[in-house]
């Protein structure tokens, strides 16, 4: 190991070697043992890797593990409050927004950052939020219903 | 029981194993490993077509840290498929298609397997490759399997070749009632393959066990197909094989057809295993899986249709060629499959298509949700608008015309039973705003460059093997079941766990549906051809059944009552009519203990019984309606969707928003093959647009919402009267969007995908852009 990465994960400082090739995802999932962030495209297409890194929703399979040195890490094992859902986590259950749900970890990460901005998202923000997150299974109606259902709870509109 | 009296089927509770999957636990094959496993990898053919001169693996071998390399002669000699037995796990003498498994390495890392799969070297003699299925049907064309006869019943006259196998449909006088007919309507439709692309990479993990036994996790959506092959191809016994069966993230028919979906990627790794005297596991990268596992085949479809000028349909001629890639993998029943519905579902009484399922070099054709159905569903409700606008008729109204009622027949179905074929039409209309008629004279509602097109489709899901269950009734009231379908985000943990709820009289939340294990889950053929419901759900039904008539016979006594008088609800066995007179059920299932063990029900769905019915009654197999209104950009060719419906009868759904949920994703997967989704491939057989990058699917940004209607009143031959959901809704959207175009634009698209360049190639050639 070349390199030593110190960084924060889910408010948790962590120190581990990496290889300075050492992809983000890799080192969460293979070093760290996060495994709640999914391994699927590799390139940066599909949004199954979503974290977020310091406030923001990026793919960790597109970063390298060296840029997380002195970063804050939201992994999806971060989004619950102990053993409370997050009420993202509980709108996907209840929504039926989840059917396989391989993509849903990427998908909490990109709506809990979007509604960490704002719990009034237009529908064209909404659609931007995710738009990095493939869905193979659910034909994004109930997710949108889902994401919506999440930010009426959290601005208490219902 | 009448619906009012279900106590949980019909609603939508949280999805069994939701909590897991918000939380990011690490449930997936892909999050699995095993102590002291070693990392496997696969080499692929670089040619889509060639000799293998030799392989030399001795370099590899010497790698520090490869602990086996395998090829085709570290395996017995034996071959698999399903209907024609014709493929190596691992390449011999030959390679079909690029991405041909030829060898696999076993090593201590990733990095040191790559390093030894370039170091095997293979000597290739390229020989002529061919990618069009009717090119590979010319006698000129190169032979892809020199020892694989031509299908017995192909008609003596035609002279053909790489056919792998045939089918014909024959129905009453075509050619008479062509000649007869006031207007034919002839016209020849495509569609291209695509690759079902679930989110989470295959893998497989193997082990072999201190008793010799081997073990293998997969990804697979049928646990025991691939337990029959594993242990033919590594030549063990049976029951020296055991299949577990990992969460899946996602299939789609992908991972459906035994080991033939992953390119043998099972028995590979356990050869490996078994080589290495190690654990190994292989993960797929998604390029590898792209070019390497089975697909939705493309199809060439030729129809031809006579009609009355009043809008009767008498006759339709026409031809299938059905592409099977390099091996036979699921096309033979895809294509048969094609070949019948090309028919349609309609009225049609006469009727003559041929049907060829063709090798090519290119990846392998599997059960790809609703194998055959989207293809022939493209061409046949295509056309159908093509033939309205020959005939001045409205589209909607032409379909009515010809509309089976009960009792009537269709292609390839002697019977129907109910038909809910015109109220989805009819319901689809209204719900599009699809007012009096004639698409043309829907325009007032459309804006400029808008159409509105709608199409149908049905699907056979009342044949096919049949499937038990277990249900346990565990001393504290909670129920455990066992079937043999696993769960990706369909029925096993949707509508499974509420049909043994409300037989048992438990909350939903106290069944556990198990995941599949072969050593202990009652055979099934797997999660396929939308049959979850329909055989795991009727075994699920009896075996609660079979548990409550046993817990009754236990209770009667307690309660001094007939076990005919008891009932169970809120975890009580009460006397019907004296609610003083109860007994816990964990008081029942504990008393057990002393008496019969343990409560097990047993409860299987008798198929040749259900055949059996279904052909004495009518079948009663599901019909939809889909229509939407699409924007067609003159300058870009690109299509927008803006409003989508999507009926369907689906007879009783158990758990709603599953059902609602398998409408809406199979919609947005043929959304995806109609607007945006091919497999490319170069002319050497190499495909263009392996990695997400390049293979373009649905984002949120594409997809409309799917406004889903459900018609009731059409029970099928599930339990409650549940029909399957889950593959249906791909048949119709492709035509729809396509007949919502031609609307917009009077441009007939008749090859997909209708993505942009294609569009704007078609208005070009029509002269409108």
């Amino acid at each position: 190991m070349s390199l030593t990465i110190h960084t924060t994960i889910n408010g948790k400082s962590v120190s581990a070697g990496a290889e300075p090739s050492t992809s983000l995802l890799d080192f969460l999932r293979d070093t760290l043992e996060y495994k709640g962030t999914k391994l699927c495209c590799n390139t940066g297409e599909c949004g199954a890797c979503s974290i977020i890194y310091n406030g923001k929703p990026i793919n960790s399979c597109v970063t390298l593990a060296a840029d997380a040195n002195g970063a804050e890490i939201t992994t999806i094992e971060g989004v619950a409050d102990g053993d409370k859902l997050h009420p993202v986590q509980q709108a996907f259950i209840d929504t039926g927004a989840v059917q396989c749900g391989y993509c849903t970890p990427g998908y909490i990460i990109s709506v809990k950052a979007l509604l960490d901005r704002t719990t009034k998202p237009t529908a064209e923000d909404i659609e931007e939020a995710v738009s990095g997150n493939i869905c193979r299974c659910t034909g994004y109606t109930k997710i949108v219903d889902a994401i919506q259902l999440a930010a009426d709870r959290m601005a208490g509109r219902v | 029981m009448a619906k009012a009296e279900y106590t949980v089927l019909g609603t939508s509770p949280a999805r069994m194993g939701g909590i897991e999957r918000v939380i990011g636990a690490g449930i997936y094959g892909i999050d699995f490993a095993l102590k002291d496993e070693l990392h496997g990898g696969i080499l692929r053919s670089q040619y889509a077509h060639a000799k293998i001169i030799s392989i030399d693996t001795s370099e590899a071998k010497k790698i520090p840290g490869v602990h086996a390399v395998v090829t085709a002669a570290d395996a017995p000699d034996v071959r698999y498929g399903r209907t024609s037995i014709d493929r190596y796990m691992l390449a011999k003498n030959k390679v079909r298609y690029m991405g041909d498994p030829v060898a696999a390495v076993a090593a201590d890392s990733p990095a040191i397997v790559k390093q030894a799969l370039k170091k095997i070297k293979v000597v290739y003699e390229p020989l002529p490759v061919v990618i069009d299925q009717e090119e590979a049907m010319k006698l000129d064309a190169p032979t892809l399997h020199e020892d694989m006869p031509l299908p017995k019943n192909l008609p003596a006259d035609v002279k053909v070749k790489n056919v792998c196998s045939f089918t014909a449909v024959h129905v009453g006088d075509p050619d008479k009632a062509m000649a007869e007919a006031d207007i034919v309507v002839d016209e020849v439709y495509e569609t291209k393959m695509i690759h079902p692309q679930y989110l989470e990479p295959r893998i497989a993990a193997a082990r072999v066990e201190p008793d010799g036994r081997i073990t293998v996790w997969a990804n697979a959506q049928a646990p025991f197909a691939v337990r029959t092959d594993v242990a033919r191809l590594i030549g063990v016994a049976l029951n020296k094989v055991r299949i577990i069966s990992t969460e899946l993230g996602g299939g789609f028919g992908g991972k459906a057809s035994g080991i033939t979906s992953g390119a043998a990627i099972e028995p590979i790794c356990a050869l490996l295993a078994v080589k290495a005297k190690r654990p190994v596991m292989i993960v797929l990268d998604k390029a590898e899986e792209t070019i390497s596992t089975t697909i939705r085949s493309g199809a060439k479809m030729y129809i031809k249709t006579g009609v009355k000028k009043d809008g009767t349909i008498v006759a339709r001629q026409g031809k299938v060629v059905y592409d099977a890639g390099a091996y036979s993998g699921f096309g033979a029943m895809a294509g048969a499959r094609c070949t019948n519905m090309l028919g349609g579902w309609y009225l049609m009484p006469n009727c003559h298509i041929d049907g060829y399922v063709v090798y090519t070099n290119k990846q392998v054709c599997g059960p790809v949700r609703g194998p055959g159905g989207p293809q022939a569903a493209f061409a046949v409700e295509s056309h159908m608008d093509s033939i309205a606008a020959k005939l001045g008729m409205d589209p909607v109204e032409f379909r009515l015309k010809n509309t089976p009622k009960p009792g009537d027949k269709i292609v390839g179905v002697p019977k129907l039973r109910d038909v809910s074929l015109g109220e989805t039409i009819r319901t689809a209309a209204e719900k599009i705003g699809y007012t009096k008629v004639g698409a043309q004279h829907a325009a007032p509602v459309l804006g400029k460059n808008q159409g509105i097109g709608i199409a149908t489709g049905s699907w056979i899901e009342s044949a096919g093997p049949g499937g038990g269950a277990v249900v346990k009734v565990n001393e504290d009231g909670s129920v455990t079941v066992h079937i043999g379908k696993i769960d990706m985000g369909t029925a096993p943990r949707f509508g499974i766990p509420l049909i043994a709820a409300e037989e048992l009289g438990v909350p939903v939340s106290d069944v556990t549906v198990v995941n599949v294990d072969t050593d202990a889950s009652p055979w099934d053929a797997g999660t396929v051809g939308s049959r979850a419901i329909i055989v795991s759900g009727t075994a699920t039904r009896l075996a609660a059944i079979d548990a409550r008539n046993q817990i009754f016979k236990m209770a009667a006594s307690q309660l001094e009552a007939s076990p005919d008088d008891l009932e169970i609800k809120d975890k009580q066995i009460r006397v019907r009519g004296t609610p003083s007179k109860s007994v816990p059920l964990a008081t029942i299932a504990t008393a057990a203990h002393n008496i019969i063990g343990e409560v097990i029900g047993r409860g299987y769905c008798d198929n040749v019984a259900m055949m059996a019915e279904e052909k004495a009654r009518g079948s009663s197999q599901p019909f939809t309606a889909h229509a939407c209104i699409v924007e067609v950009s003159p300058d870009t060719g690109n299509v927008k969707i803006l409003k989508y419906v999507a009926v369907h009868d689906i007879g009783f759904p158990i758990h709603l928003a599953s059902v609602e949920g398998q409408i809406e994703g199979a919609t947005a997967m043929s959304i995806g093959q109609a607007l945006c989704e091919q497999v490319v491939f170069d002319n050497n057989g190499r495909t263009m647009n392996p990695s997400f990058v390049d293979y373009l699917m649905p984002t949120i940004n594409m997809m409309p919402r799917i406004e889903t209607t459900l018609v009731h009143g059409y029970p099928g031959a599930g339990p409650y009267g549940a029909k399957g959901a889950g593959e249906i809704a791909c048949v119709p959207p492709m035509a729809a969007i396509a007949n919502a175009i031609c609307n917009a634009t009077g441009v007939r698209i008749t090859k997909l995908p209708l993505s942009p360049e294609n569009v704007l190639r078609g208005l070009k050639e029509a002269g409108k852009a």
